[in-house]
């Protein structure tokens, strides 16, 4: 009896271990003591946040005067920290969502770290808005609808501003509840493998009384796929809708109706790149890299590429609408942005996002880790600066030469990016201690995708009663990888 | 095997296997020859299970919808209130922004989608929970080793009419139990 076997497809988990051995091996990081490397991981990136954690404190105290903002440049770094970090997030939730619902396999042994690192972003993110009201604790009479205390006055519903915050939390509720609902069987697998009591009750709790039933099983999946159907077009809202706290505005270089695709592009751009910065990292000190396989880092590096050449194809196009428009501003506004005093930072962008992404083409750079690393971490560089570019180059030099001004930000600017950098990895770097970083579960259903000699699910006929002698076969013997 | 000696009429009879495709054939054929399945215990959803054991579809896609519709018409409500309508008991503040229409629809756009995802996620999430009540502190009905790691378990009603303790451990075993036993549910 032949048994269906992909040479076409490469298989998804490397060396077709026991499926004991894939809880073992996701498992061990948490049950073990962290080595030196984590601690000093750690050390740096909890430093990182310290000072962070002090430059807030500092313009809490002192006020955002302590920025280098100026009367013609009034959204700076925060706005571009911002952006940069909800970006970073689209990636988490195309990997556990589009990828989901497109039965995209590879998905499953990156999705779970990767919706980790969405949650970590959004709130990078969400301190940036929150830090620049100067007084955040008033920052809940603001946004949340509610009347405030001059009477019966609500928020202004037609603002982007306010759709923006009902983007971003909603964002982040679904991703939270997402994740979770992702974590409950591995959960119930950590419960039963505790030993110490403490540990026992605490994953008891999280688990839910989990026990794995299929009655259980049938609603959970369906709820998982809604759950994935709700978060797709959530998440090509996000990035859209915080596109249009600039598309609204009447300012040259914002006013665009390119702007939400370009941002989704890019959001999903920078994304990636992050989830291979992490990860790259994380299969090597983890050891995990018969799971997160380099067919895995291929395919996000062939998504980094589509999607770098998507947000090239958005840099150019606006600057051709730039001149067919015919407008003095904005035609003046793009020449200024390329080749006008800040007109490096616009360089910065284009080589990392645009040029740099083409060695993805050779497969020979798509399946090294070093070059991978490298270009992941060029590619978050030049997404930062896209958002700079697009914020400060726009704003600097407005009508009226009088009010053009240059913008150089503070000590306080850069240690509060660092700090949300340190916050990033130190939350992430917890992450991989005390919750399974990889979908245990679900790597456990794809281990035979694609594997040699494996038996298919379906097509049984087990009254025929050959199945037994079918299912007793002793294991096939292993390709080796 | 002592585990016998513990049957009592709340017992349930288990058979374990080691891998999914066993479990799925043994299911069918225990439905088949009308022995009474309680539930199947697997460490991850395996396909075609949910057939062969003859679980109906999920309802929860209808939940959802609810959801969904209770999200944008809670959102579409709060928006036009706020914004644009005044009653005489309970008063918006009707805000002129640049001449702007009161009621335009289409910047209630965003909001809407929004509130109309998070309703149905959050609230779908919870359905989810309290229908199969999960929360925290529950324990689960059997204790069955390995079947949240590498074990899969068919369990058996042995109170359930049609039960037969042979056919049942003969058709396990065919299937290729790797263990059979009997669990009692824990309290």
């Amino acid at each position: 009896m032949s048994a269906p076997v992909s040479h076409l497809r490469q298989p998804l988990v490397l060396g077709n271990p026991a499926y004991a051995q894939i809880t073992n091996d996701v498992l061990k990081p948490m049950e073990s003591w962290p080595s030196k490397l984590w601690w000093g991981t750690f050390a740096v990136t909890a430093s990182w946040l310290a000072i962070g954690l002090g430059a807030i404190a500092w313009q809490q105290y002192e006020g955002i005067g302590t920025w280098g903002l100026n009367k013609t440049i009034g959204w700076g770094f925060d706005i571009t920290n911002f952006v940069f970090w909800v970006g970073i997030g689209h990636a988490g939730t195309l990997i556990s969502a589009i990828l989901f619902l497109f039965r995209q396999k590879w998905r499953t042994s990156i999705n779970r770290s990767a919706e980790a690192m969405t949650l970590f972003a959004v709130i990078c993110a969400a301190l940036f808005p929150l830090i620049h009201m100067g007084r955040p604790w008033f920052g809940a009479l603001w946004f949340i609808p509610a009347p405030n205390l001059r009477g019966p006055l609500w928020i202004n519903f037609r603002s982007p501003l306010i759709w923006d915050f009902f983007a971003i939390s909603t964002y982040f509720t679904i991703s939270a509840v997402f994740w979770y609902v992702g974590l409950i069987p591995d959960l119930a697998t950590v419960r039963d493998r505790a030993k110490h009591p403490i540990r026992k009750a605490i994953y008891g709790a999280l688990s839910l009384g989990w026990s794995g039933a299929n009655k259980h099983w049938v609603h959970y999946e369906t709820v998982y796929m809604l759950l994935a159907g709700l978060s797709t077009p959530l998440v090509l809202s996000v990035h859209t809708i915080v596109s249009t706290d600039f598309a609204t505005s009447v300012i040259p270089g914002w006013h665009t109706t390119i702007f939400p695709p370009y941002f989704v592009a890019g959001a999903i751009f920078s994304g990636f790149a992050m989830v291979l910065t992490l990860l790259l990292i994380a299969r090597k000190v983890m050891h995990i890299e018969h799971l997160i396989t380099i067919k895995h880092l291929e395919n996000m590096c062939l998504i980094i590429t589509a999607t770098g050449m998507m947000v090239g194809l958005a840099y150019m196009t606006e600057f051709f609408i730039a001149w067919y428009s015919g407008s003095n501003y904005e035609g003046f506004c793009f020449v200024n942005r390329a080749f006008g005093p800040m007109g490096w930072s616009y360089w910065i962008m284009f080589s990392c996002n645009v040029i740099s992404p083409q060695v993805f083409w050779f497969k020979k750079a798509r399946t090294n880790v070093v070059v991978i690393f490298i270009m992941s971490i060029v590619v978050n560089i030049g997404m930062w600066f896209e958002r700079f570019v697009i914020i400060v180059t726009s704003l600097h030099r407005d009508y009226l030469p009088s009010a053009w001004a240059m913008y150089s930000p503070t000590w306080v600017e850069f240690t509060t990016l660092l700090g949300t950098f340190g916050l990033f990895f130190t939350a992430f770097l917890v992450f991989t201690r005390v919750l399974p970083a990889i979908a245990i579960a679900e790597v456990k259903s794809i281990k035979k995708f694609a594997q040699p000699h494996a038996h298919p699910a379906h097509g049984h006929d087990e009254a025929a009663g050959g199945v037994p002698g079918l299912a007793h076969a002793p294991a096939a013997p292993e390709k080796g990888v | 095997m002592s585990a016998r000696a513990t049957q009592a009429a709340d017992n349930y009879l288990v058979g374990y296997f080691v891998e999914d495709e066993d479990i799925l054939a043994a299911t069918k054929a225990t439905r088949q020859a009308g022995l009474p399945i309680y539930d199947c215990y697997t460490p991850f959803p395996v396909h075609g299970l949910e057939a062969a054991q003859g679980l109906p579809r999920s309802w929860m896609t209808y939940a959802c919808f609810l959801l969904a519709l209770t999200g944008f018409l809670t959102s579409l409500f709060m928006q036009s209130y706020t914004q644009a309508i005044e009653t005489p008991l309970w008063s918006g503040w009707p805000l002129n922004v640049g001449g702007k229409p009161f009621l335009p629809l289409t910047s209630f756009v965003p909001v809407l989608f929004e509130l109309a995802v998070l309703f149905a996620g959050v609230g779908t999430a919870l359905t989810l929970l309290a229908f199969l009540g999960l929360y925290p502190g529950q324990k689960p009905k059997f204790t069955l080793p390995g079947t949240t790691d590498d074990r899969f378990a068919l369990v058996l009603d042995t109170a359930a009419a049609g039960f037969d303790e042979s056919k049942a451990r003969e058709l396990m075993q065919r299937h290729g139990a790797s263990e059979i036993s009997w669990v009692a549910p824990n309290r």
